[in-house]
């Protein structure tokens, strides 16, 4: 089997000899430690963005019988956007196991950006021209729409094969690696240095998958009333000509676009530190050029994931201004031709397929009795990234059960549903409530939980205020009462992370 | 029950919203069939709680419990649908055996639905409807239900050996039948699992169970 790491490019070959050159050993691992917490802070930075444009799209308004175009547009975006979705998340874990090995404890809670737009951390602010003209870097959280799928590929804009490394005002995230892939390459880095945090205290690969109900869709319409294979397809399920769902459904990320033993993997030598890597950048932007790629290097070795980049640039290329625009794309890879059904920000919309989100929300922008609303939702996002950096204090032993009552369950059956609740609330100026991702206080990790409980309590008294001032919006209260409580009361509570923050 | 969209300033004016279900496949294919019960009913003592149809460890362990005289569900494997605490998602199980499996969660997970080791440690609403199918690993766009019957006959000699264990320590009644061999699921269900049909009840209650997840191929009425 070939070695699945990408090789040095010359321009990082000639990095790595300037290093060996020029610093010790005490620099390139400062430096390489810095970066990796960058890495980490990228990587979430993108987390909700992605979920903002995510949530603001309607995807199970009917069953299968009865799927329009846009309907199936919307639901491939939503099954797209949540495919990278887990993908970044599963690449801040990388990246978090990653620093583990080297005994550094890494930092998410508050790390996410502080304001929206925003640039990713020391992204360079200026970028290619886009559909407007405008070079400026500064994502917003945004609704599903033809300029926020631009912003998503300034996001995962693909590293040319002899782009310099780069760390400070840095082109494309592969850029970024590349110089953390320098530093690890050079002579001061060892095998050693990636051994100063047990792999049984990492996150385990188990807690990954790379697919779930909501990475899939049907690219038309299908039955719902066949069964799923194999078994014998009964007589009174065989008169409808649709597909069931089960043969309908098309997955958007692959269980073997990894370059490691697993997609998520622990780290305890250099080897495997570049092979995490390595499966970051290739999901990530993909490595689509001559010399690194396409070749055993990309989506190994199955070759049937999009890179990020791809998944989005497709998703644009249904656009009715994809034709004409003038935002500028790199060469590589080759632009895909327009894509049908044809669609329009004004189609989505019209059709309630996408809601009409307000551009980069605040809480304190929202009415004073919805901001409860919108900081609990912030609270919990938070205390999802405390759980997160908690995983390395969990005994192994406990880590799964640990992982799937905090984690999983925040993010299915809390955010996820939360989310598609508050935005049921309309808003003066004609829009509708959203998550504004705010970096709120819950205080020191330990105490934290009491803090958000508080959040959780206050939503939801003000939920059951809301609804008898106003009983049109009694049942969107009543649900966010139910979500905000579910967090913190009977037995499928998040847990405290208390315990495990004792010393 | 599934909910209707919501209407928003801008969308189509003339849209009639969709029937959810509709066309129903026609005549319905389980008139004989019992209708199904959505609440649980009294279970034998002793017994563990299931996730699915044919997952029963005996007589009258299935959703009718002891309602009908221990009819229509007389053996191990012959029960009609999952006595767990119903639940809609990944995690949400409250036991052993109790969890669903293949909207969300692990491949190993998919493998093994209706067999995990423990509270939180399961995956996916429950009772386990036909058509919903596993999105990771090796049972990718496989049945889950189909799965979960398989995992449950390789286990069977495991599961019978500790519950005679039980009854053993007279934690289970002496009378209670614990047989080598499984029984059949019911038959308009046998290779399949419970339709969402015959749960929803020819498409009329479809609120008798949700599953998660956006895209609408959950199988079973969406709660999101």
């Amino acid at each position: 089997m070939p070695n699945p790491v990408m090789p040095l490019t010359k321009a990082e070959e000639q990095l790595v000899a300037e290093l060996n050159k020029t610093k010790t050993r005490d620099w390139v691992l400062g430096r390489l430690k810095t970066d990796l917490q960058i890495a980490i802070e990228i990587e979430l930075a993108t987390i909700p963005i992605y979920l903002y444009t995510y949530y603001s799209i309607v995807r199970n308004a009917t069953s299968g019988e009865d799927v329009d175009p846009v309907q199936t547009y919307a639901n491939m975006a939503g099954a797209a956007i949540m495919s990278v979705s887990v993908e970044e998340m599963l690449h801040m874990s990388l990246g978090c196991n990653i620093l583990h090995a080297m005994g550094v404890a890494p930092q998410l809670y508050k790390k996410a950006p502080g304001t929206y737009p925003t640039p990713l951390p020391h992204h360079n602010r200026k970028g290619p021209p886009g559909p407007d003209g405008k070079t400026e870097v500064r994502i917003p959280l945004a609704k599903l729409g033809f300029m926020q799928l631009w912003q998503f590929l300034l996001i995962e804009y693909p590293e040319q094969w002899d782009a310099p490394p780069q760390d400070e005002n840095w082109d494309t995230i592969g850029q970024f690696y590349s110089y953390i892939r320098c530093l690890m390459s050079t002579k001061f880095i060892t095998d050693a240095d990636f051994q100063h945090g047990a792999a049984a205290n990492a996150m385990q690969p188990y807690n990954y998958s790379p697919n779930n109900v909501d990475t899939v869709y049907p690219p038309g319409k299908f039955d719902p009333w066949k069964p799923a294979p194999p078994g014998p397809m009964p007589s009174w399920a065989t008169k409808d000509k649709y597909p069931s769902g089960s043969d309908a459904a098309l997955y958007l990320d692959s269980d073997d676009s990894h370059a490691g033993p697993t997609q998520l993997m622990t780290v305890s030598t250099r080897q495997k530190a570049f092979e995490a890597i390595t499966t970051i950048c290739d999901q990530g932007e993909g490595y689509p050029v001559p010399r690194v790629g396409p070749d055993e290097h990309d989506d190994y070795p199955a070759k049937n994931e999009l890179s990020h980049y791809m998944k989005f640039l497709i998703l644009q290329a249904h656009f009715v201004d994809y034709p004409k625009t003038k935002e500028t794309l790199p060469k590589e890879p080759p632009r895909p031709q327009p894509q049908q059904p044809t669609m329009s920000d004004a189609d989505l919309l019209a059709s309630g397929m996408v809601i009409d989100f307000p551009d980069n929300p605040t809480s304190a922008g929202y009415p004073a009795e919805y901001r409860p609303f919108a900081d609990f939702c912030s609270a919990c996002f938070q205390y999802m990234l405390i759980m997160s950096e908690t995983v390395y204090r969990v005994p192994p032993k406990e880590q799964r059960l640990f992982f799937n009552e905090g984690l999983h369950r925040s993010m299915i059956w809390i955010l996820d549903k939360y989310a598609r609740t508050i935005r049921n609330i309309p808003l003066a100026n004609g829009k509708y409530m959203a998550p504004v991702f705010e970096n709120i206080d819950l205080g020191p990790q330990r105490t934290s939980y009491l803090r958000f409980a508080v959040y959780a309590q206050e939503a939801a008294k003000r939920a059951d205020e809301v609804a008898k001032s106003n009983p049109g919006l009694a049942g969107v209260m009543g649900n966010i009462s139910y979500y905000a409580k579910l967090a913190i009361e009977g037995d499928r509570k998040l847990p405290d992370v208390a315990r495990y923050w004792a010393t | 029950m599934l909910k209707a969209v919501e209407r928003r300033k801008g969308e189509r004016a003339n849209k009639v919203d969709p029937v959810p279900g509709q066309p129903v496949p026609t005549p319905y294919p389980f008139a004989k069939e019992p209708t199904f019960p959505v609440n649980v009913g009294p279970q034998p003592q002793g017994m563990p709680l299931h996730a699915c149809m044919g997952l029963n460890s005996c007589a009258a362990s299935d959703r009718y419990g002891s309602l009908l005289g221990g009819k229509p569900n007389a053996c191990a494997g012959q029960g009609y649908c999952s006595t767990a605490v119903d639940h809609t998602c990944h995690v949400q199980n409250a036991c052993r055996g109790q969890g669903g499996c293949g909207l969300y969660g692990t491949a190993e997970e998919m493998m093994n639905p209706g067999a995990n080791e423990c509270k939180s440690l399961g995956s996916c609403a429950t009772p386990i409807n036909a058509e919903r199918f596993s999105t990771n690993g090796p049972n990718q766009g496989k049945s889950v239900w189909v799965r979960a019957r398989k995992v449950f006959e390789q286990n069977w000699t495991e599961i019978r050996k500790e519950l005679l264990a039980k009854q053993a320590r007279g934690e289970i009644p002496k009378n209670q039948p614990l047989p080598a061999t499984l029984g059949k699921p019911p038959a308009s269900f046998a290779n399949i699992g419970p339709s969402y049909l015959w749960i929803s009840q020819d498409n009329n209650q479809r609120g008798n169970m949700t599953a998660c997840g956006a895209s609408g191929l959950s199988g079973a009425g969406g709660c999101s």
